[in-house]
């Protein structure tokens, strides 16, 4: 009796101590730690069309921001501008579309009439970016009805870059090497001496005789004309640019390639004057960064001169947007406000590349101060001669390159340029 | 050895049984236990290491083909040309070193190569054409296009056959400069354009590629926390790789990757590391997945160990429990041998107690049956015991207190003294003595010289009586006389030859005795010269001796008893013998054995 209750007893023991041995096996293997994930990092795909000089800067500020915010990290992808909206409009369209994206100012409309960007009130207000710190001029043209759907980043207008070694070689620069073009002496005249005076295998002034080189240049020269730079109908209906001071504008740009001022057949007239191989450069201010980056090129840079009645220059804003897709979340809005805040707050960093920063406390910072030549074309953002605002901006632009381009090949006339364009580009808008 | 395994089997032999039995569970136990662990063990890490191989395996291969879907649509925009005769024309036609390329054609390449970048992945960054005959048109990130760079004729890419028959060629990641000078890496897919009409060659066009993508596909798998995966050429050039690619240089050495695809081993970086490799069909670019062995049998440990540890509690658990049960299944027998030792100390009022119907339980009833039986033996010869004595008691009771005759005899010895009378002193003091020897003695053993001088005694008595009609010889041996002999065996022969031999003979005669050494007994020979025994009475006399055990009969009683007393003390071979003697006469010879302990043989 006693012993088969010991004998229970133990048979308990036994049982009991192997229940809790199999527990205290089956323990560690409970929790698993999946290495190398941090389920809080929010990746950004962030477009970018820089094609110049830029893009460096950009990826800088990107590793920048990717270093010191952690839990957000963009991956920045660049294409070139000329395939840029051709991906993007494609992208968008396919539903899968960039959480970040550069838009040019001119493209704006087309994108917030079609609802391909988002209302940018909540996040920004969420990561408490205060509009009221950007220029107002460059932050209106990101505002639609009172809605703001673009943080903008930069102003970037048409300077004139020179080469101060050809300069002075055609005897063009004065005492403090400025060169002697606001004296008096016309543009036109100027780059004839150059033309004159400099070897043949350097462009007096270089120009691509294709893209929209030719259609900036037009276009400021023709907002300088005094009552010039209709551009529009009242209606918005129909474009008018077949005019006379539009056609003054034009036969002045075509002179330049037709007398030989700018040479024949240029494609990369950013890498002639890079290379030195060109005196005078006129393109925007996003070359400024490169060109300081060459030890030989001792250059210089100024507003775009004034041809005819009043200062103007081309001009645009990078800015940004979220583009809109399903599937977009608050949090990555957030965090897609949280960057673009933070570039424009780096604007002194991407001020580096060239562009005017936009936010105005920026530009008054010491920071952008110190920087050289900058403050020789801050002013432009003044006069800048923004495209008109209109849905079809950027394909009329398009159109507008079509046809220069076969003026600037000798294919058609300043005169039929422009009745071209114009009836082409109403055929369009009556579309 | 032999002696060793001798000693454990004596020293296995000389254990208590319930130790015997927990070593044998034990080693039952154990012995399994360790073999089945041991070979689980080996067997289990083998198949994992050959599992997490093919594993890995297949994942190199879904990440190549992954890849190589990747690749294929790459691949398909290689031949955008064909779909394009202004490409094909531009690409044929002749040119000058910076020849300008004329509006349409800036339009058509533009447009060309904006549809490559289109219809391709994101990840595109160049697109380069170059004619047979000089023409050339290369997009560059970051840059406008150049129609001034050539084909570099001694890439190695260029080398290859396949690319004669029209197939593509996948072109290892290398750096591209832009024009800026910034660099960047892309790896290359090329194809030789020809026309269908002439067979002739017309030029190549190669698409660069940021390698990202493929990074990306890398990134996504994780053979292990120290692994390297990268994708790597024939040559080992690289094309990617998920974080390091250190050990792809060695691979080159080592020539391991011979195969199309494969699992293998080796020592790299002072580690044994697995090697997985699959080849792509598309770019013929090796995915090679490393990963320390030790990395992949990490599990493999703690599994070990669990086992180990389970093992370890089994066999403490399987000896606890071998010795609880060997000493349980014991304990009975141990109860037994005690209560045995006790009835060996004579305690016999023990009973086992009999639980169960098993040996044990048989044995421990015959056990207490046999303690019954043997304390009724035990009552049973208490009782004769007692009897006895009381016999022996009424006997002395019966008798003259012994002290009283002697001092009796004594005072006549005294009066017989004062008297003068010799005679009676010494036969009173004789008697005296022999009266002592017989009443008090009661040893068990005497020596044969105090059994003489008794016989001496008696005999001194007896030739008083018969004054010289008897004669008495005595003849021993000195040597003889300390041999020890039970008491009173040799006085009633000589008093049965007197009554026998002298009495009812002629009335006087002689009587010897010998006493002598016969080999290991000891031989006493009473002999008189009497008228000896008729024949019949003496066969009667003897087949008494040797076979009854009644003490009766008026002859013989006391040879009788002093022959039963030798054989109950010595045994059968010793006793008496009787025998006439010639001429006349009565023989009888006692033979006993020699037990004396100063006499040796």
């Amino acid at each position: 009796m006693n012993s088969t209750k010991w004998t229970q007893r133990i048979a308990l023991f036994i049982c009991f101590s192997l229940l809790l041995f199999v527990m205290s096996c089956a323990a560690p293997n409970g929790p698993v730690n999946m290495p190398g994930e941090n389920p809080k990092v929010i990746n950004l795909e962030y477009w970018t069309p820089f094609s110049g000089g830029d893009n460096r800067f950009m990826t800088q500020l990107v590793d920048l921001f990717n270093e010191e915010n952690r839990h957000i990290q963009v991956i920045q992808v660049n294409s070139r501008l000329d395939d840029y909206y051709s991906r993007l409009r494609t992208t968008i369209l396919s539903g899968s579309a960039p959480d970040v994206a550069i838009l040019h100012q001119t493209s704006l409309p087309q994108f917030v009439q079609n609802g391909y960007i988002e209302n940018l009130e909540a996040p920004a207000s969420a990561v408490s970016l205060d509009w009221d710190t950007f220029n107002a001029n460059i932050l209106e043209s990101t505002v639609y009805d009172d809605v703001p759907y673009a943080v903008p980043l930069d102003t970037h207008t048409l300077v004139l870059y020179y080469n101060k070694d050809h300069l002075a070689q055609a005897g063009l620069l004065d005492a403090q090497g400025e060169p002697l073009l606001n004296s008096g002496q016309s543009l036109e005249a100027f780059l004839q001496v150059l033309k004159q005076k400099l070897p043949p295998e350097i462009a007096p002034l270089a120009q691509p005789g294709t893209r929209i080189d030719s259609v900036w240049l037009w276009w400021s020269l023709y907002n300088q004309i005094d009552g010039g730079g209709a551009f529009y109908n009242d209606e918005r209906t129909e474009v008018i640019i077949n005019n006379e001071k539009a056609l003054k504008a034009l036969q002045y740009v075509h002179q330049l390639y037709n007398e030989g001022i700018i040479p024949p057949n240029i494609n990369d007239a950013f890498k002639m004057f890079y290379d030195g191989q060109a005196a005078v450069l006129i393109t925007g201010v996003w070359g400024t960064g490169a060109f300081e980056e060459v030890e030989k090129l001792n250059f210089g840079v100024i507003p775009l001169p004034v041809v005819f009645d009043q200062a103007a220059v081309w001009g645009d804003s990078h800015t940004l947007v979220i583009p809109t897709k399903h599937g977009m979340t608050n949090e990555k809005r957030n965090a897609a406000l949280y960057f673009m805040k933070w570039l424009v707050e780096h604007g002194a960093k991407w001020a580096e590349a060239g562009h005017v920063p936009s936010m105005t406390s920026v530009v008054k910072s010491s920071e952008y101060e110190d920087l050289p030549y900058r403050s020789d074309y801050a002013a432009t953002a003044n006069y800048v001669a923004y495209w008109p605002r209109h849905v079809m901006q950027w394909p009329i632009v398009e159109i507008l390159i079509q046809e220069f381009e076969k003026m600037n090949y000798g294919q058609q006339t300043p005169a039929e340029t422009l009745k071209q364009t114009q009836s082409k580009i109403n055929n369009e808008l009556k579309e | 050895m032999r002696t060793r395994m001798r000693k454990v089997t004596e020293w296995f032999k000389h254990k208590e049984l319930a130790k015997k039995l927990a070593i044998i569970y034990f080693i039952l136990i154990v012995v399994p236990l360790s073999i089945m662990i041991y070979f689980t063990f080996t067997i289990f890490a083998d198949k994992l290491e050959q599992k997490v191989g093919d594993y890995q395996l297949q994942t190199l291969k879904q990440l190549t083909l992954r890849m190589d879907a990747y690749m294929e649509e790459l691949d398909r925009l290689t031949l955008m040309p064909y779909q394009y005769e202004e490409i094909m024309a531009f690409l044929n036609s002749k040119r000058e070193h910076e020849q300008p390329l004329t509006l349409e054609e800036i339009k058509d390449l533009n447009n060309f190569v904006t549809q490559v970048f289109l219809n391709g992945r994101i990840d595109i960054v160049g697109v380069s054409l170059f004619g047979e005959y000089g023409a050339s048109y290369v997009v560059l990130p970051e840059s406008q296009y150049v129609t001034t760079y050539s084909i570099d004729e001694n890439a190695t890419w260029l080398q290859q056959e396949s690319l004669g028959y029209g197939q593509s060629t996948f072109v290892a990641t290398h750096n591209i400069e832009t024009v800026n000078g910034i660099q960047y890496p892309v790896f290359s897919i090329a194809r030789e354009l020809r026309v269908f009409d002439s067979g002739k060659k017309l030029g190549y066009i190669v698409i660069d590629v940021n390698p990202k993508f493929i990074q990306q596909i890398l990134s996504e798998v994780t053979l292990g926390d120290r692994e390297e995966i990268f994708v790597s050429t024939d040559e080992q050039q690289l094309v990617a790789a998920k974080q390091t690619d250190m050990m792809r240089s060695k691979l080159l050495e080592l020539g391991l990757l011979e195969e199309f695809e494969g699992v293998t081993h080796a020592e790299l970086d002072g580690e044994r590391q697995q090697i997985a490799y699959v080849t792509s069909n598309i770019t013929n670019w090796k995915t090679v997945g490393i990963v320390p062995v030790t990395e992949l049998t990490k599990e493999t440990v703690v599994i070990r160990n669990t086992i180990l540890i389970i093992g370890a509690v089994c066999v403490v658990l399987a000896i606890l429990l071998s010795t609880f049960l060997a000493y349980r299944i014991t304990e009975p027998l141990r109860n037994l041998a005690k209560l045995m030792r006790k009835v060996e100390r004579g305690d016999l009022l023990v009973a086992f107690p009999v639980k169960q119907w098993d040996e044990v339980g048989h044995l421990g009833n015959t056990f207490n049956k046999m303690v019954s039986r043997l304390s009724e033996l035990g009552y049973l010869l208490y009782e004769t015991e007692i009897r006895e004595k009381d016999a022996q008691i009424a006997a002395l009771q019966s008798k003259i207190n012994p002290h009283f005759l002697y001092n009796t005899l004594g005072s006549i010895s005294m009066y017989a003294e004062i008297k003068g009378n010799r005679e009676v002193v010494t036969m009173t003091n004789t008697l005296s003595r022999l009266l002592r020897y017989s009443l008090n003695g009661r040893k068990e053993w005497v020596s044969l010289q105090d059994e003489l001088n008794h016989v001496k005694g008696y005999m001194t008595i007896q030739q008083m009586r018969y004054e010289d009609r008897i004669t008495f010889l005595l003849d021993a041996d000195d040597e003889l006389m300390d041999c020890e002999v039970i008491p009173l065996i040799i006085q009633p022969l000589v008093e049965n030859a007197i009554n026998y031999g002298i009495d009812r003979g002629k009335g006087y005669g002689e009587i010897k005795l010998i006493c002598r050494r016969d080999e290991h007994k000891l031989v006493v020979i009473v002999s008189d010269d009497g008228i000896g025994i008729v024949d019949e009475e003496l066969s009667k006399l003897q087949w008494k001796l040797k076979h009854s055990k009644d003490i009766g009969g008026s002859f013989g009683n006391g040879l009788l008893n002093v022959h039963r007393r030798i054989v109950l003390h010595y045994g059968e071979p010793y006793g008496l013998v009787l025998q006439n003697v010639e001429p006349s006469g009565l023989e009888v010879t006692i033979s006993l054995p020699i037990t004396a302990k100063k006499i040796s043989h």
